[in-house]
């Protein structure tokens, strides 16, 4: 074999090593550093999690329950579940294992890490909406009290997470009344959605894909044994009813969705009033458009389409703004819909 | 001025300062400069301040701080430039740094600069500012321009709306400056009495809130000042407000804002909108209709349209590129021969009648002086060609249209359309091009335009693609064709850095970039008769002459060492020889050989001298002396003279070709490096920006020589 041929094939070698070490997720590097942050203290935190989340379902907790969640053996799960019981953060009945007040305050603050860290990445970065409870899931475990406090108060103190969950507030409070789970609203009522499960991550996905929003308005159409028909901003979308829990909406006194026209819809020399921007638009995106005065009653005429197709341009109070089809798509329309414009005809 | 000024400021606030980075003993009062970016603040701010001004970063943060000194009326004003936001809802860094500074530094006077060509945009941080401090003047800046685009304004009219002074001003030409001075100073020594506009009506879902926490504050404190404005600001969780108020009141607006709506932003900043297009309109003195408001449909209509907006941008951009190309061949000679060949010579007799030892001239004049003198020879002419005539386009209007065109290609690979122009600028300059990245006003999509920029192959390096495909690629078909292919090369070669930027610009943004903030957002100005000579004068001083001078001050020491190198013998050869000889096997397996990578590694500094430097170390490492006589550092063969000696010494056209795409594919020079440390503040994306490309050239060089070797069938 001739040298060329030689170099190549150590160079194909070299690069199957590489990839093999830093492929992300299921690299050797990353697999290391998941079980290198896999220590007690992060094991512990997500029993307490774990708990809490059972018990205001209703539910008690079985050591083989949280061996399933947490991934790890049972003899580990009831290990971890018998430490937390001598710390006197969870008890022990019949029925199996519950949180203590003390085991409560404990959770609220790790929900109140998580959902503040989801905030911030819906608020200041740009990491994609499906990957922020995977990277709240990670950093939740590294920053201290002091470092979450000043987390919140760099961002304002908000009281809801990017999914519409409370944030509890320092002091462990939570808002009294919740939304209600899609699976609770009857045929023929509906609502608008206020909280989306965003586990596992293919059901979030899944809905996303089918349209459903934090914000958009959803009827009950049809339900079965199997599936749930709902309306979706006028589209009819059949969903599991295994999704069902993943959907909670409030206001189910709308009886009626209308299909809510976006600036995506007009044509050039057509000129609509904004209503909203919808919800999925978040962070720095959101920030933009407000900034540009898209705000409710500002009234948008489409302008120019580029030659690319894509960004069109739109007269926004006085100034030609060119926005991407996504973005248009995001900003809903009054009612009213589009008109046409006389002026803005070329 | 003497400590009883003082007395109105708390010790708090002076420590508040210290924290905000502000001494506060030097000083009368504080001035802060707020505005929405590209509105000429930092026009007036340098009106205001001259030379006596430095830059430095916000204490803790990487977002630029300028700040300096100014007298009026025997009085020391400080005045901070903020950081320019469109609002100030402390969402990003800039917005927070802005905000913290006017809500805890209580500056004496706070500046508005407004655009008067967006006036109700603009209005929507002046009255977040009012909201703030009453201590306020308005600046009504660019008032020119606004002419030109024949909207006329009533300063009187807007200050009585705003309830603070406002001054007209067209800072560019010094109009107003002095009013705005005089402003500052009767406002900063309590002259001048505000009653700043409030944004007073918000939606139904706010107002049941805030009427909810209002009554608390009152019942609490009946004796506060502004009971609204408190209650506003415990809705959104103002730390200070909170610490002032009974717990009572507290635990009331806890609970409402637990039923705050989802889009309470949308809902404040819709209310603080419909105020300024009030306020807009009162202050409109009438528009004259512009003469050519139709003239930009009809222009519009073409230049974006399906059918014609790509072979005309195709056009435009070609014009300019031929205009430079074309147009730089005959000063870039002159010049040559002015500086290498009259003025060198002229400089070595001199210094020989001195009697400047022949090492020192050897350096100085050898290495230091023509490194200099051709970087000059090889980079000004198309510069100052291509930066005037691009910033036409520019001032024109159509460089944003180009963007609104290209964006849907950009998008796919998660970048912003005007990376397009930033690209383009990197043709004629990569530091000029990492700098103009500043129009891109989205975190992560100016990163990428910043660290992909270096695949536009700057004019630094098409001598030696032209130089190549001239020599070795022309010489592989009859000669009539030869122009056309060689031709052809250099053209594939810019081709494939595009595909490399695309490729590096995909990666990027699912990869490190992955987490960035992005916003995308694109304004098309009206088109306006480009001003010609202002065009040509700040094109020349802020693009031309800058990088000039940072290629110079980089490329004089890059002389000196190539000649160190060349001259300085360590045994029975010079330190060159050396390195060219423990180079020549990684040189070998990437296609090259030594003598190129050590010019790459020494001419780091600029790519205008790798030709002239591969030249000098052939020559050196060849041992034909005679043709290297007194030429020092650079030196100039004929065409035809280059490819015999480059072929002399085994020189074949794969290594011309891979020569050509590691010119392409290698890390930038170091003025580039150097800007985009400057414009990042980041060792991370400095360091990435300049291994990524060095990375992807020496895969594409190896890959490129072994294939051409295995299918030649000359085991090397």
């Amino acid at each position: 074999m001739s040298q060329p041929a030689l170099l190549l094939l150590g160079f194909a070698g070299l690069v199957v090593v590489v990839a093999v070490l830093v492929w992300p997720r299921r690299g050797v590097v990353a697999r290391v550093r998941r079980v290198v942050r896999q220590t007690d203290r992060v094991r512990t935190e997500d029993a307490i999690k774990y708990l809490y989340h059972a018990s205001s379902d209703g539910d008690v907790v079985r050591p083989e329950a949280l061996a399933g969640a947490l991934g790890v053996r049972h003899g580990l799960a009831r290990h971890l579940l018998e430490q937390l019981t001598s710390l006197g953060v969870a008890r022990v009945d019949r029925a199996g294992y519950t949180l203590t007040e003390a085991g409560r305050r404990d959770a609220l603050r790790l929900v109140r890490t998580h959902r503040l860290i989801e905030r911030w990445l819906a608020d200041q970065t740009g990491v994609a909406p499906t990957e922020w409870h995977e990277w709240a899931e990670d950093a939740e475990h590294e920053l201290t009290v002091a470092e979450t406090e000043d987390l919140a108060a760099r961002l304002g103190q908000p009281r809801f997470d990017p999914h519409g969950d409370p944030i509890p507030t320092a002091a462990g409070e939570l808002p009294a009344d919740a939304p209600v789970l899609l699976g609770a609203v009857p045929v023929g009522e509906g609502g608008v959605i206020a909280h989306l499960e965003d586990e596992p991550a293919e059901a979030y996905a899944a809905l996303g894909r089918d349209g459903l929003a934090l914000g958009t308005r959803v009827v009950v159409r049809d339900r079965d044994a199997t599936s749930v028909t709902v309306e979706v901003d006028g589209r009819s979308v059949m969903l599991s009813r295994l999704l069902e829990p993943a959907v909670s909406v409030t206001q189910t006194r709308v009886a009626r969705t209308e299909r809510a026209h976006t600036l995506a819809e007009l044509q050039p020399g057509e000129s609509g009033r904004v209503a909203r921007i919808s919800l999925s638009c978040a962070g720095a995106q959101r920030r933009r458009l407000l900034d540009l005065g898209v705000v409710p009653g500002t009234e948008i005429t489409a302008v120019l389409r580029s030659a690319g197709g894509d960004p069109v341009a739109y007269t926004i109070r006085g100034a030609l703004i060119a926005l991407r089809r996504q973005q248009a798509e995001w900003i809903e329309l009054t009612a009213a819909g589009a008109r046409r414009t006389d002026e803005a005809v070329a | 001025m003497s400590p009883v000024t003082f007395s109105g400021r708390s010790l708090a606030r002076d420590a508040e300062l210290v924290q905000l980075g502000v001494r506060s003993d030097q000083f009368d009062y504080l001035v802060a400069l707020a505005g929405n970016p590209n509105t000429g603040k930092s026009t007036v701010f340098n009106g205001f301040t001259g030379l006596r001004q430095h830059t430095g970063n916000w204490p803790g943060k990487t977002v630029t701080r300028a700040e300096g000194f100014f007298t009026v009326g025997g009085a020391r004003f400080k005045i901070v430039d903020l950081p320019g936001t469109y609002s100030l809802h402390a969402a990003s860094v800039d917005e927070e740094v802005a905000r913290d500074m006017l809500l805890f530094g209580e500056p004496d006077v706070t500046i508005i600069v407004l655009d008067a060509t967006r006036l109700e945009r603009n209005l929507n941080l002046a009255l977040q500012v009012l909201a703030i401090t009453p201590r306020a003047v308005v600046c009504l800046n660019l008032m020119d321009e606004a002419k030109r685009h024949g909207i006329i304004l009533d300063a009187a009219a807007l200050s009585r709306e705003l309830g603070v002074p406002v001054v007209a001003t067209s800072a560019r030409s010094g109009e107003g400056m002095d009013e705005l001075r005089q402003a500052v100073f009767a406002m900063a020594n309590g002259t001048t009495v505000t009653a700043p506009y409030r944004v007073a009506a918000y939606a139904p879902s706010i107002e049941t809130l805030v009427a909810e926490v209002e009554a608390a504050v009152r019942t609490a404190m009946p004796d506060a000042p502004n009971h609204r404005w408190i209650a506003l600001r415990l809705l959104q969780a103002d730390a200070r407000v909170e610490a002032t108020v009974p717990p009572a009141v507290l635990a009331v607006a806890s609970a409402a804002r637990w039923r705050l709506p989802a889009d309470f932003h949308d809902l404040l900043t819709a209310a603080t909108f419909a105020s300024a297009a009030r306020i807009a309109k009162a202050a409109e003195a009438g528009t004259v209709r512009r003469v050519g408001a139709k003239l930009d449909v009809v222009l519009d209509k073409w230049l974006t349209s399906r059918v014609t907006g790509f072979p005309l941008m195709v056009l435009m951009l070609g014009v300019v590129f031929w205009l430079t190309i074309a147009g730089a061949n005959v000063p870039s000679a002159m010049l040559a021969t002015l500086l290498l060949d009259t003025i060198h010579p002229w400089l070595q007799s001199v210094a020989m009648g001195f009697g400047v030892p022949a090492f020192v001239r050897g350096l100085l004049l050898d290495g230091v002086y023509l490194g200099t003198a051709w970087v000059i020879a090889v980079m000004l002419p198309p510069m100052a060609i291509f930066f005037p005539l691009f910033t036409l386009l520019e001032d024109f209007g159509y460089l944003p249209r180009v963007a609104f065109n290209l964006d849907a290609l950009f998008r796919r690979v998660g970048a912003h359309g005007k990376q397009a122009l930033t690209m383009c600028m990197g043709f004629g300059c990569n530091a000029a091009g990492v700098v103009a990245t500043r129009v891109i006003d989205s975190p992560r999509e100016r990163l990428v335009a910043i660290i992909t920029n270096n695949f536009s192959l700057c004019n630094g390096r098409w001598p030696t693609q032209i130089l190549m495909a001239s020599v070795f690629v022309g010489a592989l078909v009859p000669t009539a064709l030869a122009g056309f292919v060689s031709a052809a090369a250099v053209v594939s070669v810019t081709l494939i850095g595009i595909g490399a930027m695309f490729l590096a610009s995909w990666i990027l943004t699912r990869t490190v970039l992955r987490g960035e903030a992005t916003s995308f957002s694109l304004e098309l100005p009206p088109y306006r008769p480009p001003q010609l000579w202002r065009t040509l004068y700040t094109s020349l001083i802020d693009r031309t002459l800058i990088v000039l001078w940072r290629a110079i001050v980089f490329a004089a020491p890059a002389g000196a060492v190539i000649w160190l190198i060349a001259n300085v013998s360590v045994g029975t050869s010079s330190i060159a020889e050396h390195l060219v000889r423990w180079l020549e096997p990684l040189g070998g397996i990437l296609g090259m050989n030594g003598v190129i990578l050590l010019a790459y590694v020494v001419a780091i500094p600029a790519n205008e001298i790798v030709i002239p430097t591969v030249l000098m170390l052939t020559v050196l490492t060849a041992g034909v002396p005679e043709l290297g006589a007194g030429a020092g550092v650079m030196f100039e063969l004929e065409a035809s003279g280059v490819g015999a000696l480059l072929r002399a010494n085994g020189w074949t056209t794969l290594t011309a070709v891979c020569l050509m795409l590691f010119s392409l594919l290698h890390n930038p020079c170091s003025t580039t490096i150097y800007t985009i440390w400057t414009e990042t503040r980041s060792v991370r994306w400095t360091t990435i920006a300049t291994l990524m490309p060095v990375a992807m050239g020496l895969v594409v060089c190896f890959l490129v020589a072994q294939v051409w070797r295995l299918l030649a069938g000359v085991p090397m």
